[in-house]
Order: C-alpha cells, then structure tokens, then sequence
C-alpha cells in the first residue's frame, strides 16, 4: 500500500506541475489556432492532435488541467469553511440551533446533489464571459457541496463540547470567540482537512459531468470537463483514441486524490 | 409506535415542502430566470412575447407563487408545464415508471457487484485480488456519469448498467470497510478461533453484526442512483425524470421543477426512513433473539 501511495503522489505532483509549468511546455496559447491543421492527428508538432477548430489539443489539456486541478480545491475551501460554519455552530449551540441547522442539512442531502447542481446551473445564464463561467460553476460547487461535511463537523464539535478539556477551559473562563479559537478549531483541524480532501475530487468529477452537459466551463477557456465534450464526437464521428487522454488524465488524478484519501479519513 | 411514525411523516412533509421552495428560490433568483426562449422565436407576435413575458413575471414572487402551488398541490392538480405545454401529472405519470425501473436495475446490479466483491476480497484474503477490485472501483468511482454514458451509447449497452458501474465503487468500499471491521471483533476471532468455518463465520457471526449498517446503505445509495442517472438518462436518451429534469432545467420551467423537486425529495426522504426503520426492526429483532 506505501508503493500506491507513493506512485499517487508523484502522479499528483507530475500534473500539479504539468499544469503549473502549461505556458513552458504547451506548444501554443489554448485558444492558438492552426487553421491550416484542422483534425490533424497526432504529430511531433501536437503530441494529441488538434481539435476541429485546429487547436492543439496536448495544449489545451495542460492549461484544462489547470483550470480544474486548482479551482477545485478553492471549491473545496468554500464548502469546507461554510460547513465548519453551519456544522461548528449546530455543535456549539446545540438545542433548537441544531435542530433548524440539521434541517437544512437534511434538505440538501435528500436531493441528489448533481440534480440541484445541474438544476441550478442551467438557469443561471449560458452566455457569460469564460472567466465568469469559470468562477460561477465553482462557486455554485462550493455553495452547494457543503452539507454532508457540515453533518460530520456538527458531530465532532458536539462531541468535543462534551470534553473534559472544554468543561474545564470554561469553568476557567473561557467562552465564546476564545474557546472556538483555542481550543475547538485546533482539535477539529484534522476533521476539517479531512473534509477539505475528500471534496476535492468530488469537485472535479462534479465539474467534468457539468462539462460534458455543456453547462461548465465556456469557451475557449479549456478544463477538464470541457475537453471531455469532444468525446460526443467519437460517437457520431470517428473513433480517435487520443481523445481519450483527458479521461485517463481525469481517472488517473481522481483515483490518485482516492488512494490518498484513506489515509486522510483514518487520520482525521 | 404511533408518535414516531407520526413524527417521522411529520419529518418527510417537512422536508419536501421545503425542498420544492428551495428549488422554486434557487431558480427564481438566478439571473436567467426572466428571459424565455421562445421570445426569440421570430414567428411569435409581439403580444404573444408580452404574454410570454407577463406570465413569467406573475411566477416571479416566489412566495405568492409557492402559496398557489401548495393550493393546487392539495387539490391534486401539480399545474401545467410551461415549456412542454401538458400537464405535470402527466408527464411524471408517463415518465417515473421508466426512472423507478432504471433505478431498481441499476441498484440491484450495483449492490450484487459491490457485496460479492467484498465478500469475495474479504474470504480470499489475498492481496492481489483485494488490489484488483479497488482499482477496479478506482476506476468507476473516478469516472463522470456523463463520459460512462457516452461510452455505453458507443458500446450500445443498456443505461442502467452505466449507473450499476458508478454506484457499485461506493456499496463495495463501505462493505469492505465493515466487513473488515467486523471479523475484527472479538466475538468473531474467539469463533474463528474455536473452529468455526468460513461459511459459518459469515452467516451467523459477521452478517448479524455488518447487516443493520447495510440496512442504512440502501436508503443513501438511492439517493446516489438519482444522483448519477440525471447524466445518463439525459446522454442516452432514456424518457425518465432526470431527462425530464434536464428540459426543465434548460427551458427555466418552474412549475415542472418545483415538482420534480418534490418528487426527488419525498423517494429519497421515504427511501432513507424505510431503510432505516427496517435497520432498526432488524438490531431490535436480533437482540430479541440473542436475549
């Protein structure tokens, strides 16, 4: 198992900095046309071809990467800071707080999270700059993806106020901003990191589902979930094996963050 | 009995009614939920587009909207849809039946895969099987519903196998975890430890104790079936509500959505409180017996 996760990082830190180092490596900008190569396969000059519109599509991988391996995470971050909120403050306050905030937890859990995620994100407006788009699609992953870590932080707070060490720092005074401070934030730490990681992937899985639905990510602007859009084109077109790469790429990244995971969890 | 079966429908109409108003918030207060498309359908009359328009603006308080809704919900008439112009009862009444079956294949696939492989890697004890059904449920579990219907239409393969493939990872992952946890508890090793068969050690020793959690798991892979079947029914072209969902979505038609919302919510909320009820019949039943 140590190999597997060795093997899972060095694959992780080989696209963090594949996609870091994309204006070094890329052959062109991910929006650079080849008029004159429209469909070409795979050469010396684009190592996947390029696209219909005669983008390089190796290029267009790298930068995608970009795009969905660091906005995840960012993603991740606003989901885990509003459950820490939502879920630090049920655990605190207990009672009638708890209940109305469980409530809501169990409102998002019970719709199936891709169908309020596709929901939402197909009335919000389509014809926005890819910057926008970009921005909005993660956002909404981060202010939807919330609810289940909110649930186990909830339980981790509560069982922490229940904790001799907080009866003891309150007998001694401490209360409100200062005890969550001290000594609740620090010891939910490895629960909220935990969070943190497992959302991650579900993010970027999330986002390349978006993608393919043609509700992620607008063009040109590539990520992952975009570049998997060409895929529709094997069915109806022609079978070009090299569009598959941005699927291995996705499979090899989701289940490298997996295999790291069960060590997060355990420690957590 | 009485008070927590009236508590718990007391919980699940809770629970849906607030789901379809945060279905019916979420979509009024997106940006696009003024504009229609067909004000750009150029045959339509300019007092055709301000009827358009109007009736858009009479769904836009959402409070007052919601009221009416609940109203007519009462009186079992769920509206008209606006983009498909035929009543939501009907459409749910031709398209659930095809979602239910979708989500009863591709459950009872997933489930068979994810327990036998458990069980199997689990009784093998060997680490080259155990490497091969997780990078087996690696790979599923890290693939998008979307890109695995794709493939399922090239392949010509029925959809609900496609969401067997993408739920089974999760039930095989969670069964493994409970399955090792449990021929780790004592009164296990002391069976194993006396001479109890395999066979044996499974049925009466570890399906007891692993079996009221299973219970549990069925309520959320439900949940998780929905979930991915939206993709595939949409890319592979299958009438159910999750493709009914995605129109819906994209024609911004509130009152179908509202009551998609619903309808999700209350098999979920019912699917969770069945299998948690019979979690607990089971545990309550099992200590009747031991006792």
């Amino acid at each position: 198992m140590k190999a597997l996760r060795i093997t899972a990082v060095v694959l992780l830190l080989a696209a963090a900095l594949a996609a870091l180092g994309a204006s070094y490596i890329a052959p062109a900008g991910y929006e650079h046309q080849f008029r004159e190569a429209p469909d070409a396969s795979p050469s010396a000059q684009h190592p996947l071809g390029t696209d219909d519109l005669g983008r390089d599509r190796f290029a267009r991988l790298l930068y995608g990467m970009r795009v969905s391996f660091f906005l995840a995470p960012l993603a991740a971050a606003v989901a885990t800071a509003l459950a820490a909120l939502l879920g630090g403050l049920a655990g605190y306050f207990g009672g009638w707080i708890e209940r109305c905030i469980m409530l809501l937890v169990d409102l998002f859990l019970c719709i199936p999270w891709l169908f309020l995620l596709i929901t939402v994100r197909a009335v919000l407006p389509l014809n926005i700059s890819p910057e926008a788009s970009v921005v909005l699609t993660f956002t909404l992953l981060g202010l939807l993806g919330w609810a289940a870590s909110a649930r186990v932080i909830c339980a981790g707070t509560r069982d922490m106020m229940k904790s001799e060490f907080v009866w003891l720092a309150r007998a001694t005074g401490f209360s409100g901003f200062k005890l969550v401070r001290l000594h609740l934030l620090p010891n939910l730490r490895g629960t909220l990191l935990a969070q943190f990681w497992i959302s991650i992937p579900v993010f970027i899985i999330a986002e390349a589902n978006l993608g393919v639905l043609g509700l992620g990510v607008s063009e040109p602007l590539p990520s992952l979930g975009s570049l998997l859009r060409e895929l529709q084109h094997v069915v109806t077109l022609r079978p070009e094996p090299w569009q598959f790469v941005p699927l291995i790429v996705l499979i090899v990244v989701v289940s490298s963050f997996q295999t790291l995971l069960n060590k997060h969890e355990v420690r957590a | 009995m009485l008070r927590s079966f009236s508590l718990a429908l007391a919980r699940l109409l809770a629970i849906m009614l607030l789901a379809s108003l945060l279905g019916a918030t979420l979509i009024r207060i997106a940006p696009g939920f003024s504009s229609d498309e067909q004000e750009l359908n150029t045959s339509l009359s300019a007092q055709s587009i301000q009827a358009i328009r109007q009736a858009r603006l009479a769904d836009a308080d959402v409070p007052r909207y919601y009221g009416k809704f609940l109203i007519s919900l009462v009186r079992g008439d769920l509206g008209i849809s606006q983009s498909l112009n035929q009543p939501v009862k009907d459409l749910l009444w031709e398209r659930l039946p095809v979602t239910l079956k979708g989500i009863g294949i591709a459950l009872s696939l997933a489930w068979m895969l994810g327990l036998i492989l458990a069980v199997i890697a689990q009784l093998a004890n060997s680490a080259w099987l155990t490497f091969v059904t997780d990078a087996m449920s690696g790979v599923f579990i890290s693939t998008p519903a979307a890109v695995l219907a794709l493939v399922f239409v090239i392949l010509r393969l029925p959809p609900e196998w496609a969401a067997a493939l993408l739920v089974f990872p999760k039930i095989y992952r969670y069964c493994q975890n409970l399955l090792q946890h449990s021929y780790g508890l004592p009164h296990v090793l002391t069976a194993h430890a006396k001479g109890a068969g395999r066979s044996r050690i499974l049925i009466w020793h570890v399906a007891p104790t692993a079996l009221p959690q299973l219970l549990a798991l069925v309520g959320v892979s439900i949940s998780i079936v929905i979930g991915v079947l939206l993709p595939i029914e949409v890319i592979c072209d299958v009438p159910g509500i999750g493709q009914l969902a995605w129109q819906a979505a994209q024609s911004r038609d509130l009152p179908l959505l509202v009551n998609l919302t619903l309808v999700v919510a209350f098999v979920t909320v019912l699917a969770t409180m069945l299998s948690d009820a019979a979690r607990r019949r089971f545990t309550h039943g099992w200590r009747t017996a031991v006792a």
